[in-house]
């Protein structure tokens, strides 16, 4: 069937056949000669637009940051030139050539990361009452990874232009899209951290809480609290970060501590955290497994799995399930009811797990913004 | 900065609420959050024994209707 009857009807039959063979043969040399740039011309566009939404997010991010230490925090000169300092800021890691004894150097540095981010919020605030200064270092910690993502995207955008780079700009157009959720979440949780409201991240402090109501509170590791109270005759060592502050404190040195300086021999440990949920899961269903559940950039986890395999104490994790925007923003319903089944379900592990008179050590992970114990 | 209204979420048109909770008589009582609450927090005294309430969640709903 020609393509165009009426042209074809006007030729005699070896002409139309000619021409028709002719315009295929166009498509498939055009296709071949210019396809990939076609490809690349729609990357790149679709890239821009992701790019400049991303600009707008990290200038949102680094407004906000800057509003909240004026308007908050009471700075009192205008803080603007040293946060934009402060959003350049980098972290570098160790070198991992030789790894032994590596989690040790990333647990300094990023310590004295830490430290350092807090001393300069300290600096700059004048109401530095420990809610505002922490609320202060996660706004500015988000302000700081949406600098980096937005100049990360842009410079494998403006390489790839450069280099008329097919692969690259194929690779970046599959991945903005995620990326650009991911920031989206980052920004989202902007608002939940400026008012203080819990985030779903927070559920294992909440849970935590509940054991820890009313009993006697004391500091464990930096930013860390621990709690003793009981249950069907076993001594429960409550472990959460310190709220209602913005804090994920230390678990891996608190569960240290509380082993090796102590001196407690916990018949298991029961660690109780948010977990991201696959496509297709419901938010706040509980998943039950073994092992240390923590995220983080695994500091926390080698120190707990350490000290479990060397005092040879079994490792009981319950988590939440939520989607990565859930954790970082205000905590849904779903999530905050589940805090309930959470501490049913942790009373069965134990009445499983343990006997009377056993030691049991839990800990509540994850952020604990608006969540006091 | 005390907010009476509940804390919205322009995009998801999330409400944020505190849940007081008696000690005593369980009771528990939803209200808006106000910048300040926290988990743990002493709240108003309950309506049903005149005990202290604490604020037992914070969450955050969906404002329209599910389902």
């Amino acid at each position: 069937m020609p393509l165009f009857p009426s042209v074809a009807l006007q030729l005699s039959g070896d002409a139309g056949t000619l021409l028709y063979i002719v315009f295929f043969m166009g498509i498939f040399v055009f296709q071949f000669a210019f396809g990939t740039r076609i490809q690349v011309y729609f990357a790149l566009n679709e890239i821009g637009r992701g790019l400049s939404k991303l600009k707008v997010m990290k200038e949102k991010s680094r407004k906000e940051a800057i509003d909240y230490l004026v308007n908050v925090g009471k700075a009192p000169g205008d803080p603007t030139q040293r946060i934009d300092q402060f959003l350049d800021y980098f972290t570098l890691m160790p070198v991992n050539l030789d790894p032994q004894g590596l989690v040790n150097k990333i647990d300094h540095i990023v310590t004295t990361s830490n430290d350092r981010l807090r001393a300069e919020v300290t600096a700059l605030v004048a109401q530095n009452s420990p809610v505002t200064v922490s609320i202060s270092e996660n706004l500015l910690e988000v302000a700081t990874s949406l600098n980096m993502m937005h100049k990360l995207v842009r410079h494998f955008y403006i390489l790839g232009k450069k280099t008329n780079s097919y692969f690259t700009l194929i690779q970046l157009q599959m991945l903005m899209p995620m990326i650009i959720q991911e920031c989206d979440a980052l920004l989202n949780a902007v608002d939940s951290f400026k008012v203080g409201q819990p985030i779903g991240d927070g559920i294992g402090a909440v849970a935590a809480s509940r054991l820890m109501m009313g009993k006697e509170k004391r500091a464990i590791a930096k930013d860390t609290v621990m709690a003793i109270t009981e249950y069907k005759g076993r001594k429960l060592y409550v472990v959460k970060a310190d709220g209602p502050m913005a804090y994920v404190g230390q678990p891996g040195v608190a569960i240290k501590k509380v082993i090796e300086e102590m001196g407690v021999k916990p018949s298991a440990i029961i660690m109780i955290d948010a977990v991201l949920k696959l496509e297709g899961e419901k938010t706040g269903e509980i998943a039950e497994g073994v092992g240390a559940a923590i995220g983080g950039i695994g500091v926390d986890k080698f120190q707990i799995e350490e000290v479990a395999t060397k005092n040879k104490v079994p490792l009981y994790a319950i988590l939440v399930k939520q989607s990565i925007l859930e954790a970082i923003t205000v905590m849904r319903k779903e999530i905050a009811e589940a805090s309930e089944k959470v501490v049913q379900t942790l009373q069965r592990v134990i009445e499983e797990k343990t006997k009377e008179g056993d030691e049991v050590l839990v800990a509540g992970v994850g952020n604990t913004l608006g969540i006091a114990q | 900065m005390m907010s009476s209204v509940p804390a919205t979420d322009k995009k998801s048109k999330l409400l944020v609420y505190s849940i007081d909770e008696c000690p005593v008589c369980a009771q528990k009582t939803k209200r808006a959050f106000v910048v300040g609450d926290y988990i743990t927090k002493d709240s108003s005294k309950c309506t049903k024994c005149g005990n202290q309430t604490r604020v037992g969640l914070v969450y955050a709903e969906s404002s329209k209707p599910s389902g």
